[in-house]
């Protein structure tokens, strides 16, 4: 018996000691793992590019740091009472001297201009009779071809710790197949805080959502197209989608409710192309333009937005006899987080001829729900509906067209995705249109 | 016989309270403290305003101090914590988010990813606006740690760890 209970207690304190000693392992595998992402474990090169620049660049900080250190920094060994270390620590206050910070300085961590950019390869066959213009890079007259659409270059620059530049140079491809250079934005921001955000130069106007947030890189959107209603403007879309001005932007003091502004004055010079006659490019001629928006972003349900915009300006459509206020309102509500999409937008669009004093309405509106799949699948269904006045003097190439899109996008990894989609579109007196895209996007 | 087993008994009882307590305090050193820089005003902050802070949603201090994030490089125990306790994202989700982010002109920059946490003390001290997650094991002087939801690292119920 007291064999057994001596060995019993041995084999205890042995089981204990192991015990205690199992999380030494874990500590060293985090240390072990510090160690080994400098040898690569990053996925991606240029990412180990870029940080093995910025070591370089804090090295270089904290050699004239030290320099300038009067008093060398005496490091305290933690304690076992790790609460009272940090409340010692916070005691500290006032860092040495050459630790007194001036927020300029830390820009020298970030030199230069940081470029990324998007393309896409697209495949579009469409039945439509009479076959309607080909946009975005496709030929006119062809039942199916081949598009690269925009190659867009995305440009930053971080000049202080409030002041950046934005810059998106965009290379459209046009139906002779040609590229035209265009510069979509390009912004000289300054944040003052995070109440207002100014914005100088040129702009996707506030006018949706999807304006604001997808701009020109297909593989940023879930969709092998946008909606027709937010297409740009140069690609037959109907809001205008540029201006040339100031924004500011930012939040409102409003708890968990995140109220946030936009304000937009500026002027465009918007040419849309109809969708019906590649021939026909009306100039719109476009006045001062002022956008003002509301958003909220509650606390409560993160990923969600409500909110919405009004746009106006005056438009001489081809310098034409008729002048008309052009006002733009819309709404919007969107659920989005990193496995699910939720993209609602309504919109009316009101064109008053002062001549005549005709008001002439359009309604429109697009909804998009998708879910990712494990981590490569998404599918989604899109619906939208724009029913333009055949009057119209800007949209009456337009008319009524509704219908549903379903596709599904395959990311093959964090830069390219894959992405087909089927387009059914019903038009007033006119046949149905059944279109098949296939898109390959991808990041550089 | 009944007291030499009761006091081998004890004697393992109190071995085993011992390596519990030991590995508590293991586990509280792995425990990740929010640091910022001591020039800052700010004492605790509220685990919503911590995520607005690293999904670049809040972008300035009180003070109107530009937030300066950094973050660990990929596969770090810090990354790991903001991925899974903060943003509750994936690494491969975390890097489109910014992308977007940056795409649609709301940043000019994706968060400092830098591979150590030394990296990350220094630059946390040579900005005002500096915050960063980091092990509490590897806290140094210089930097302040802030209280998140009333607790500091090691309390019961911290939540990052």
């Amino acid at each position: 018996m007291r064999r057994i209970l001596a060995v019993w207690s041995v084999v205890g304190l042995l089981a204990c000691a192991c015990f205690a000693q199992a999380s030494q392992p874990a500590q060293d595998q985090h240390l072990a793992g510090d160690s080994a992402q400098s040898t690569g474990s990053s996925d991606s090169a240029d990412t180990i590019k870029a940080l093995m620049q910025e070591v370089k660049e804090l090295k270089a900080r904290v050699a004239a740091l030290e320099a300038r250190q009067a008093q060398p920094l005496q490091e305290q060994p933690s304690s076992a009472k790790p609460a009272m270390a940090a409340e010692a620590m916070k005691q500290e206050g006032t860092p040495a001297e050459g630790q007194t910070t001036n927020p300029e300085p830390v820009t020298g961590l970030f030199p230069g201009i940081r470029m990324s950019g998007f393309g896409a390869l697209s495949y579009k066959a469409t039945d439509a009779r009479p076959l309607e213009a080909g946009l975005l890079g496709f030929r006119n007259n062809l039942n199916s071809n081949f598009a690269i659409g925009d190659v867009d270059l995305f440009l930053t620059s971080h000049l202080t710790s409030k002041a950046s530049v934005l810059s998106e140079v965009v290379f459209s491809e046009n139906a002779e197949k040609e590229f035209e250079i265009d510069v979509e934005r390009l912004l000289l921001k300054y944040d003052f805080n995070d109440y207002l955000k100014l914005s100088f130069g040129r702009y996707h106007t506030g006018t949706s959502y999807y304006n604001t947030v997808f701009h020109h890189g297909q593989w940023l959107q879930t969709a092998a197209d946008r909606p027709l209603v937010v297409e740009f403007s140069d690609h037959g879309g109907l809001l205008p989608s540029q201006g040339v001005g100031i924004s500011m932007t930012g939040r409102i003091p409003s708890g968990s409710l995140g109220l946030n502004y936009i304000f937009e004055y500026g002027s465009s010079d918007i040419h849309r192309p109809s969708i019906a006659n590649p021939d026909v490019e009306i100039a719109e001629n476009n006045g001062q333009a002022t956008t003002i928006g509301l958003f909220a972003k509650p606390d409560w349900l993160q990923g969600l937005q409500i909110g919405g915009s009004f746009y106006h300006d005056r438009i001489n459509p081809d310098g034409g006899p008729l002048h008309i206020g052009q006002s733009i309102g819309s709404a919007h509500l969107v659920y989005l987080t990193p496995r699910f999409e939720f993209l609602n937008e309504g919109f009316v669009v009101q064109h008053k001829v002062q001549e005549t004093g005709q008001k002439l309405n359009t309604p429109a509106f697009y909804s998009l729900i998708s879910e990712k799949f494990g981590e490569k699948w998404r599918p989604y269904f899109r619906y939208q509906y724009i029913n333009a006045a055949t009057q119209s003097p800007l949209f009456a190439d337009v008319t009524l067209r509704h219908g549903p899109s379903v596709g599904l996008r395959y990311d093959y990894n964090d830069y390219i995705a894959l992405k087909t989609q089927y387009n059914r579109t019903f038009r007033r007196q006119l046949p149905d249109i059944n279109d098949l895209l296939l898109q390959l996007a991808f990041r550089f | 016989m009944r007291r030499y087993c009761n006091f081998v008994i004890g004697f393992a009882v109190l071995a085993s309270l011992l390596a519990g307590s030991s590995i508590l305090a293991q586990s509280r050193q792995d425990d990740v403290a929010v640091i910022v820089n001591p020039q800052n005003q700010i004492e605790s902050i509220s685990s919503i305003d911590l995520r607005k802070i690293f999904a670049g949603e809040k972008r300035s201090w009180n003070s109107n101090i530009p937030v300066f994030v950094v973050v660990r490089a990929p596969q770090a125990h810090e990354r790991d914590i903001l991925l899974s306790h903060v943003l509750r994202m994936t690494e491969s989700e975390y890097k489109q988010y910014w992308v977007k982010k940056v795409y649609s002109g709301e940043v000019p920059r994706e968060p400092l990813a830098l591979l150590s946490n030394g990296m990350q003390l220094e630059a946390v001290r040579a900005d005002k606006g500096g915050i960063a997650l980091i092990n509490l094991a590897d806290v140094k002087q210089g930097v302040k740690v802030l209280k998140v939801d009333g607790k500091l690292p090691g309390a019961a119920g911290y939540t990052l760890r």
